[in-house]
């Protein structure tokens, strides 16, 4: 007898949401609040608007002037709610419509709300979005709604890619320039400062770059002409003496070859 | 498992290849048309949203349902709202109050109010039944205005006064019967529920007066019509919210105007011009405005009007003056300063303005331009006074090529093309060559070579009087492109083709019946337009297919009627065309080769093709559809006739619906046969041009699978299930290539565990290849092998089973709906391929490139460095639909019904299209611009950088030189 009460009562209580999920419906208000992403939800264009999706069926709403989106006549169910905003990107939601389990507030319908991930199970919820009131917004456009489920802003939306722009800047940044600039200040400042040692030091300095390999980038070509790029003077080469092809290596290698005597 | 991934760390896991577009390029690789649809007479008004403002702006809920702001100086969409979420076919209602800050909408079951200025919902009410009618509540007992609406339900009539600003129903009248609900009107007293009682054809009208404050019955009124009022059409004008609302109605002859004064029984009759075809009242819909309206009979060529009094002591009608008889069509308009009524006349040379109290004309300007030759068929004005005889008037004009003009004291301010929505058919065309080159051409080919010769080098010498301009013209052009003005410095207003493809012609067929030749390489302006009014039979024009033949430049569009019409692609002139009925209704139309060149074979209704001509026979095997199978078709010689036989015939089983068949373009080259891996092995792709998908859906069970078929043998090469899938959202195929796409919205448990379960929208991809080991044609190899000549209706010797291709499958979640499914087309199909669909929630065109979207993508664990080297990244269920794929970025694109896709000549580039209910198009390049310099290089950076270089070497030439001499000299 026992037995067959508890069961009537499990059957009355599986009953009851069908029941309900026959008649009633409910409505669902999700609300934009400011927040750091988006300091100013009135910014909104008008084309934002938000839907609750599920098998079977999708509710749509637009945005409204208090920043919020009105569902109406929601029947029960385990819906996605997206919002849908050509500037800013929201989190998505779970919103779940469901008969109240409370007493007092028998045949009604409760809605939860809870952040959910996509591509991930659909039990896997997040944080609840717990209901907040909706400020004293006078003639809002909520009629019945007194409390609204917040709706997160993940980021602005960015659509475009940035141009690498021209500057003088990321030129002269550029490692190769940065070589040649550094190049070019021993190729000017050397002579000079050779020509203001003392005798002694000049002559020990140009003992010295006999055997230094920087010798064939400032005299024009080195004395080892191992490879034939080593032979190659680029200095001549700039300068556009054309005769300097023919003799090539030889020339190049006759300054350093005098100045060894 | 259920690693909480916020989408921003999805975004950057995501290839770092995935072009967006950049900002100096929009409005130079695309083009938008942000478009309302065609306004309708009844639901078009100037208003001013904000009290203390002059300024207004031009409010319309069009013929599709777009309600919309304009701004009236600028042509500019302020604001705008599908609001059915998708593509209706008219009706619908639209008020504003006198100063009220938002406008009401009422369409099909919900009525909603809208911030004016912002275009920001007030409220939204859905109610049962169907919206007939809605009126604002000009005077009610708080400082706001209500808004009055009327729904017909299924036997009742149900009338419910709106809260304006709140939403609530402050109190509602059901009367249930089976009366047509026409119209809700009030005047300051009472309000009026105006229906037709009585059965068809014989129906009188019914006039329920209610309380304002409570909606009680207070009388009801019948009005005989001795069988005048047939329908509910017949009535011809309900309303106008002034202090003395009429209705009016005609005998059957069209020779009488009867007109009631709303809340009294008498009714009073007035003459019409002779062969009066249709007549339409104007009247102010203001409450303070005088109580004067204006009635406007057409006849088969002129028009006139008469503008009538209504006594308010006495109720009586008279008529104060009338506007003559004029050749053409002319639009009358009715604007209100104060208690002041104007009446604006639209003619096609000239606007005038009067005063409803008296005939004096108050101003007429003369229309300047041509661009409002065409009929006037509706207008809206307002008229302002600025000083005792001096007025202004602009009226927003809507013409019969649907154009919407403004004309500001008779000069056109704008045009904006609302004919360009409701686009059913779309094709790209090439721009036809020279004709005169063409002809001259092909008679050099026909003479013999002796003359040929001559009449070339003469043809040759005759050109180079064109070398002086040309030579005049190379500074300008060398200064313009290395400036980056290329664009300005075109002259834009001649059809001519371009070396790099871009110049294409789209033609645009809508379901008004009009036909518009767009030119994609610049901006898609409209270079030609018309109607093909004599074609179509019923509006909406149901075409069933169009066709592009680009040698002859001609494009043919054929309707369901069997009716067709030949437009040359450049021009628009109609070649040729048979109306409809002639021939039998038409289902699809095919493009088949046959002895006799390709030709277009029209499929009768449930793919019933007649016999035709042995020399058309068509070589392929055509497959069409028979109500809820495929059927595949062969013709077989029958003495003078070809018949057709069928080949196979394919029905989905069980219960299923076929719901999406996606084919294969026509232009759709495949580069290489092949897919390297990185351990350099080849998966041979299995290219099948003869396939194409089916999606089919139980409704019961909410499965939908798709089928791969092949077209010849009828063969199901690859089927897949998806459970949970809901019939009643978008479900879209594209096929390409080796691999086919569908998009759709699921809801299910995950098969390798019960506990997990999936929502939402998720797309579907499957790659095909030949076999599922490298380096391997599995049965085709070895049929490759012995003889070429493979046929899929005559399988393989010793056969191992037929040859089904490896399928390898993957499906994510997208983060919306996508529908509309194309893929980008390039001329050889060298470049990566992206799949593009219309974003419908987003407002905008996505495209999504294959590489993310790749079903060889590793899952459960990181790729390999040869899977690396492939392209494969590790399985991400989300695909995140990134604002950076949005090909229309910003732009906000709605209502797209398809997408087309042509290649340009460049490798890199592929011409976008989309239509539906906005046109946008835009030139992608999925695999990055390499074979074009795009406007990041910057030709003058090279230049100064060259000149630079050469100052640095003539500056430094000498000081080398100088060093080197002293070298020598000195260290001696």
């Amino acid at each position: 007898m026992r037995v067959s009460f508890s069961a009537a009562a499990a059957l009355l209580s599986a009953l009851q949401p069908l029941l309900a999920s026959a008649l009633a419906t409910t409505a669902v208000t999700l609300a934009i609040p400011a927040q750091p992403h988006l300091p100013n939800p009135h910014a909104l264009p008008p084309s934002t608007h938000a839907t609750l999706s599920t098998l079977y069926a999708t509710y749509s709403a637009p945005l409204s002037a208090a920043n919020t989106f009105v569902f109406r006549n929601v029947t029960p169910g385990s819906y996605l709610a997206d919002v849908h905003c050509a500037t800013h990107a929201f989190a998505p939601l779970r919103v779940d419509v469901v008969a109240s389990s409370a007493p007092e507030k028998l045949g009604m319908l409760s809605v939860q709300a809870w952040e959910t991930y996509r591509g991930n199970d659909w039990d896997n919820k997040g944080e609840e979005a717990k209901e907040m009131a909706l400020g004293g917004t006078a003639g809002s456009s909520v009629a019945t709604a007194t409390a609204a489920l917040p709706v997160r802003c993940l980021a602005p939306k960015q659509y475009f890619m940035e141009r690498s722009s021209f500057s003088v800047m990321s030129i002269l940044k550029n490692p190769m320039i940065l070589l040649a600039m550094v190049s070019m200040g021993i190729f000017f400042l050397m002579p000079k400062m050779v020509e203001n040692m003392d005798p002694e030091m000049r002559a020990e300095f140009e003992e010295q770059q006999k055997n230094n390999p920087m010798a064939s980038l400032m005299g024009g070509g080195g004395q080892q002409a191992a490879n034939p790029m080593g032979n190659f003077d680029m200095a001549a080469f700039l300068a556009g003496s054309s005769n300097k092809k023919d003799e090539g290596g030889s020339a190049a290698a006759a300054p350093a070859g005098k100045g060894k005597k | 498992m259920h690693l909480p991934l916020s989408a921003l760390s999805v975004l950057l896991a995501l290839p770092a290849a995935v072009r967006a577009v950049f900002q100096d390029e929009v409005g130079h690789i695309d083009y938008h048309y942000e478009l309302l649809g065609v306004p309708q007479r009844e639901t078009t008004f100037f208003h001013r949203p904000r009290r203390q403002d002059k300024a207004s702006l031009l409010y319309t809920l069009s013929d599709l349902g777009v309600l919309g702001a304009v701004n009236p100086s600028t042509s500019s969409v302020v604001w705008r709202q599908l609001l059915q979420g998708n593509i209706t076919n008219g009706a619908g209602y639209l008020r504003a109050g006198e100063d009220a800050t938002w406008v009401a909408s009422a369409m099909g079951s919900s009525t909603q109010a809208w911030d004016a200025p912002t275009g920001r919902n007030l409220w939204s009410l859905d109610f049962d039944g169907r919206a007939k009618d809605l009126e604002i509540m000009e005077l009610t007992e708080s400082d706001h205005k209500d808004v009055l609406a009327l729904y017909q339900e299924e036997g009742a009539t149900v009338a419910r006064r709106i809260h304006g600003t709140q939403g609530h129903v402050i109190w509602e009248f059901r009367a249930v019967n089976d009366d047509i609900p026409l119209q809700v009107s009030t005047n300051v007293e009472k309000v009026f529920v105006v229906s037709l009682h009585g059965s068809l054809l014989s129906y009188s009208l019914k006039v329920t007066v209610l309380d304002t404050l409570t909606g009680k019955r207070l009388d009801e009124i019948n009005i005989g019509t001795k069988g005048e009022v047939q329908k509910p059409e017949d009535v011809m004008f309900v309303g106008a919210n002034s202090a003395a609302p009429i209705v009016a109605w005609t005998d059957n002859a069209m020779t009488k105007l009867k007109v009631n004064v709303l809340g009294h029984k008498n009714k009073q009759e007035f003459p019409l011009v002779a062969d009066t075809r249709s007549i339409e009242i104007h009247a102010p819909h203001h409450i303070q405005s005088q109580p004067h309206f204006l009635v406007q009979s057409r006849t088969k060529t002129a028009n006139r009007a008469d503008v009538f009094h209504v006594d308010l002591k006495t109720n009586a009608v008279t008529k104060a003056y009338d506007f003559p008889l004029l050749d053409g069509e002319s639009a009358f308009s009715t604007s209100t300063a104060g208690t002041n009524v104007y009446f604006t006349r639209v003619t096609p040379d000239e606007v005038i303005v009067a005063s409803s109290l008296s005939h004096g004309i108050l101003g007429r300007w003369p229309l300047k331009g041509n661009d409002v030759n065409s009929g006037a068929l509706h207008a809206v004005s307002e008229v302002i006074k600025k000083s005792e005889n001096n007025y202004a008037v602009r009226s927003a004009v809507v013409t019969d090529t649907d154009d919407w003009v403004m004309i500001r004291n008779g000069e056109v301010a704008w045009t904006r093309p609302e004919g360009l929505t409701g686009a059913v058919a779309a094709t790209w065309a090439e721009i036809p060559e020279s004709e005169d080159l063409a002809k001259t051409l092909e008679a050099e080919a026909h003479s013999n070579p002796l003359e040929a010769y001559i009449h070339r080098v003469k043809r040759h010498v005759d050109d180079l009087q064109h070398l002086p301009s040309w030579l005049e013209s190379i500074p300008v052009r060398l200064l313009s492109s290395i400036l980056g003005s290329e664009g300005s410095a075109k002259d834009s207003t001649t059809l001519t083709k371009d070396s790099f493809g871009l110049n294409k012609l789209v033609v645009l067929v809508t379901k008004r019946g009009k036909m518009y030749g767009l030119d994609a390489g610049h901006q898609g302006r409209i270079v030609w337009s018309k109607s093909a009014s004599e074609t179509p039979s019923t509006l909406p024009w149901d075409v069933k297919s169009i066709h592009a033949d680009d040698v002859k430049g001609l494009i043919t569009v054929r309707g369901a009627d069997g009716e067709y019409i030949i437009v040359k692609s450049d021009t628009g002139k109609t070649v040729d065309t048979m109306g409809p009925g002639l021939w039998p209704p038409v289902q699809s139309v095919a493009v088949v080769d046959s002895a006799a060149g390709p030709w277009l074979l029209p499929v009768g209704i449930d793919g019933k093709i007649a016999e035709v001509p042995l020399a058309y026979a068509p070589k392929q095997t055509v497959v069409v559809r028979a109500g809820n199978a495929l059927k595949g078709i062969t013709f077989q010689p029958q003495g003078e006739q070809a018949v057709e036989v069928p080949a196979w015939v394919f029905s989905p089983s069980g219960k299923q619906k076929i719901v999406h068949i996606a084919t294969r373009s026509a232009h759709d080259p495949i580069a290489s046969v092949g897919r390297v891996l990185g351990d350099r092995s080849v998966l041979y792709k299995y290219l099948n041009p003869n396939t194409l998908v089916v999606a089919a859906i139980d409704e019961g069970s909410s499965t939908m699978t798709h089928y791969l078929l092949d077209t010849v043998s009828g063969e199901v090469l690859t089927s897949s299930a998806h459970r949970g899938v809901d019939p009643n959202k978008d479900i879209s195929c594209a096929i390409s290539e080796n691999w086919f796409a569908c998009s759709f919205f699921g809801q299910y448990t995950v098969r390798d565990s019960d506990t997990q379960s999936v929502k939402g929208y998720q797309l579907s991809i499957t790659d095909l290849y030949e076999s599922d080991i490298s380096n391997d044609r599995g049965p085709l190899g070895e049929a490759l092998g012995d003889d070429a000549n493979f046929s899929p209706v005559d399988p393989i010797e010793e056969p191992t089973g037929p040859v089904i291709p490896a399928a390898v499958s993957k499906t994510f979640m997208l983060s919306g709906p996508i529908k509309s499914l194309a893929v980008t087309q390039t001329r050889q199909g060298i470049t990566s391929r992206q799949l593009l669909a219309f974003a419908s929630d987003a407002h905008s065109i996505t495209g999504i490139p294959r590489m993310v979207i790749d079903p060889r993508r590793v899952v459960g664990r990181d790729p390999t460095p040869a899977e690396l080297e492939e392209g494969l990244s590790k399985y991400t269920a989300l695909v995140d639909l990134d604002p950076r794929f949005m090909i229309t970025h910003e732009r906000d694109v709605i209502g797209v019904k398809e997408i087309i896709a042509a290649p340009a000549n460049l490798e890199s580039t592929s011409l976008i299209f989309a239509y539906g209910l906005d046109i946008f198009g835009t030139q992608m390049t999925p695999s990055l611009p390499f074979d074009i310099l795009g406007k990041g290089f910057n030709k003058v950076t090279l230049i100064g950088t060259v000149l630079a270089l050469t100052a640095g070497v003539m500056a430094l030439g000498p000081m080398v030189r100088k060093k080197q001499i002293n070298m020598r000299w000195y260290s001696s």
